[in-house]
């Protein structure tokens, strides 16, 4: 069944068709919400919130990408809010004293590559982190990518360009072997 | 935008489509794909929390809509009155000693006041009954709580508007619509002063007072159109 005769079924009140939708598409947000966010249980709020508006605005879906995009969009921008607004209550809750303590890890205590490179793309630029976890780590098209965050395939194209670099410069000594 | 940052602290410009694509080294790629690493989705969980959310959501979506529909009704009722009370002042003798059955424009018929009168005061009434019987039956969260207080705000602005008029005059209405001000003033508190006993005493103070089944025998049967979408 394609996008547009699944969603006719949805708006005309057929139970039967969420749960179709939602079964078809709740791995993929799921998934890439939980990688951006780093927490399952915050990815699970996250995709519950990017379903509840997604069947909420599915009357204003064109079609002018897949639905899978739209709902990509959407898993995105309630992540990144979602990770903002968590980021700013814990800049508020942490005193000036801890401050220099967070994004210090030390390498030496920990150099296990799987950490490692997980904290190199911590230390990354939202724009980047979001372009290489969802292309690299998720496998979404730089044409996915483009339509999902409202950028041209150039600039996500770059992104990812200048997120490798940044992970190679951090992780060189592995990058080596 | 989320990627509206183009040149960067490096001074890179970030929108060039002639980057070479040169994937990592695969023990790199391999280390990046276990990042965050996702557990099984909790998918009868989530489906159940989208679901109960959606059942809330229309629930009180109809609530909201009578809500509105009320005030909008409540806000036209209010230019109804307006209306009389400008007609009324225009005609006020200026030593201020009008008696209610000199209110009305020059030449005027009173006859014609006191049915203007009757009609608003009517129409508020039916829609005083409406609005506390709704208010009565489903107010039950904080939420539904603030949209009857907007809604108990304009009544009452109306109902205050009424008893400063000639259709006060007659002591029942007077009565009822002094009563009928105490219970709107109750309701228009309830989101700024939220207490969790509110609700009920409002609702004991309507039976005690009576006041819905006086608006009833005040309101002909059918003068509210609204009244059916109950």
């Amino acid at each position: 069944m394609d996008d547009r005769e699944l969603i006719g079924r949805v708006l005309a009140g057929d139970p039967r068709a969420e749960r179709e939708l939602y079964e078809a598409h709740v791995d993929r947000v799921f998934r890439l919400s939980c990688r951006m966010a780093g927490d399952p249980h915050r990815a699970q709020d996250y995709t519950q919130e990017t379903f509840i508006r997604a069947f909420r605005r599915l009357g204003d879906f064109r079609g002018e990408s897949a639905l899978s995009t739209w709902l990509c969009a959407i898993a995105v921008s309630v992540t990144l809010n979602g990770i903002r607004a968590q980021r700013r209550a814990r800049d508020r809750e942490v005193g000036l004293d801890d401050a220099p303590a967070i994004g210090s890890r030390s390498i030496e205590a920990d150099p296990d590559l799987k950490t490692r490179m997980a904290h190199a793309i911590d230390e990354l630029p939202d724009g980047y982190r979001t372009v290489f976890v969802m292309h690299d780590v998720e496998g979404y098209t730089h044409q996915e990518i483009a339509s999902a965050l409202g950028v041209q395939p150039g600039t996500s194209k770059a992104q990812l360009f200048r997120a490798r670099a940044k992970l190679r410069t951090a992780l060189a000594d592995f990058a080596r072997d | 935008m989320l990627l509206d940052d183009r040149r960067h602290d490096d001074g890179q410009d970030d929108d060039r489509d002639d980057l070479p694509d040169e994937p990592l080294e695969p023990s790199l790629l391999a280390a990046a794909r276990e990042y965050h690493r996702p557990p099984e989705p909790p998918r009868e969980a989530m489906w159940r929390a989208i679901q109960a959310e959606r059942r809330r959501a229309r629930a009180v979506r109809p609530a909201r809509r009578r809500w509105v529909a009320w005030a909008a009704a409540a806000a036209a009722v209010l230019a109804v009155g307006v209306g009389i009370g400008w007609m009324s002042r225009t005609a006020l003798p200026h030593n201020g000693g009008a008696s209610t059955a000199s209110w009305g424009p020059p030449g005027a018929s009173p006859r014609i006041n006191e049915t203007a009168y009757r009609m608003a005061t009517v129409e508020h009434l039916g829609q005083s009954e409406a609005f506390l019987t709704l208010f009565r039956a489903s107010v039950q969260s904080a939420g539904q709580e603030r949209l009857a207080s907007g809604t108990a705000r304009q009544l009452l602005a109306t109902n205050r508007l009424l008893l400063d008029s000639p259709a006060a005059a007659d002591r029942r209405t007077r009565l009822l619509l002094e009563d009928l001000e105490l219970v709107l003033a109750e309701i228009a508190q309830l989101a700024a002063d939220d207490r969790p006993d509110d609700r009920t005493l409002i609702r004991e103070g309507l039976d005690r007072g009576g006041v819905l089944s006086r608006l009833r025998t005040e309101v002909p049967a059918g003068s509210t159109p609204t009244r059916g979408d109950l």
